[in-house]
């Protein structure tokens, strides 16, 4: 029970906290004051109570598959704000004027998001091996280690970031930030997969046997950038245009803000 | 009344699309295995499922508890809830055993999809 129960808060927790952690090393860098980290974490609790109490109401939508399609609406709703959290940073990088209020607000809406989808499992979870049984204790003791476990990957991540050089600091935070993106799209189609919306096919390869989905790494690796041993082709080629998107984006916008310091430059010549 | 013609058109093809996919669903038969979950155990724990064949999983879970259904080899993960029952799609899948388990009670919850 203790180590089920640490196991599966970690899981949990892990890839919430990961989300965080960039964005906080890189809401440092855009010299953005705190208040967003709690509203998000209030707003995230709330939508985890909301969510977790009504998951029997969103299952027995679409057929029974509501889970799977609300899943992967929240998923996707996280992608578009982390593109759009994506092209302000990029505007920040560029010397770009950027609203701190907007920016405040996208990542409120990804943070909550985020700690929703994972928060209502973990209350689902501990209501539903604390109902009839006295596992009370063990569990909660499980879920502070899994959860203290969760955090202290994140604040790692955190401390690497802010510790590197200006500039790596926001090249290496917005590498990571596509590469969660990217996971995000590839689990939003996988729920879909599964919930029979899109197509199935055979799995493309399989690296189950070089990185078990199962490892401590291989479930760091699926937190970080969605790894999966065997995606389908489907699953492989949106996770690809998940990753590619943002880099169009960011050299689109730098080649455009490049050619106009180069247009005012000629002006002041002129 | 050509201009008419063109706006309806594109229209006129997805529907008959649509009936035809819906058309195909209905008939392609994708098969039904119904298990249980009963006191923390999965029944039947053992189901065989042909190759490159998608099959529909329909979960009944007995328990008064929520049990999570989750396989790595199957890349599935859902919540079932207590006295509640969930659908999963899985395959087409080549030949081979695929374990799954439930997240919440692993210790007695175990189960694997054979595919022949």
């Amino acid at each position: 029970m203790l180590l089920s129960s640490v196991i599966i808060i970690l899981r949990e927790v892990l890839e919430a906290a990961l989300l965080l952690s960039i964005l906080t090393a890189l809401a440092r860098q855009l010299q953005l004051n705190r208040h967003w980290i709690g509203w998000s974490l209030l707003f995230g609790l709330i939508g985890s109570i909301v969510y977790g109490v009504n998951t029997d109401i969103v299952s027995e939508w679409f057929e029974g598959v509501g889970q799977e399609v609300v899943n992967a609406i929240m998923q996707l709703t996280i992608y578009f704000m982390l593109l759009m959290y994506i092209i302000l940073l990029t505007r920040f990088v560029n010397h770009q004027k950027i609203s701190n209020a907007v920016l405040a607000f996208i990542m409120i809406a990804i943070s909550t998001l985020a700690i929703t989808r994972e928060g209502s499992e973990i209350i689902l979870y501990f209501f539903s091996v604390t109902g009839n049984d006295n596992h009370l204790l063990v569990v909660l003791i499980g879920m502070i280690i899994g959860g203290s476990i969760g955090i202290s990957i994140g604040l790692l991540f955190y401390y690497l970031l802010i510790n590197l050089r200006n500039n790596w600091s926001i090249i290496i935070g917005m590498s990571l930030l596509i590469l969660v993106a990217a996971g995000m799209v590839s689990q939003a189609s996988l729920l879909l997969i599964q919930a029979d919306w899109l197509p199935s096919q055979l799995p493309l390869w399989d690296t189950s046997g070089w990185l078990s989905e199962r490892s401590a790494f291989g479930q760091l690796l699926y937190a970080l950038i969605g790894y999966e041993a065997t995606p389908t082709a489907l699953q492989a080629g949106l996770y690809v245009t998940g990753l590619v998107l943002p880099i169009i984006l960011i050299l689109g916008l730098k080649a455009k803000y490049n050619r106009q310091k180069h247009n005012q430059s000629l002006n002041v010549q002129k | 009344m050509i201009n008419k013609l063109r706006v309806y058109n594109p229209v006129g093809i997805f529907l008959v699309l649509l009936l035809f996919f819906y058309h195909t669903n209905a008939w392609s038969g994708t098969p039904v295995i119904h298990i249980e979950i009963h006191n923390h155990l999965f029944n039947p724990s053992e189901i065989i499922i042909p190759e490159n064949t998608k099959v529909k999983l329909i979960i009944h879970n007995k328990d008064t508890t929520d049990e999570e259904f989750e396989s790595y080899e199957l890349n599935r993960e859902k919540v079932i809830l207590g006295n509640r029952k969930g659908v999963i799609f899985i395959g087409p899948l080549p030949a081979g055993e695929y374990p799954f388990f439930g997240e919440f009670f692993p210790k007695t919850a175990q189960g694997k999809v054979i595919v022949k």
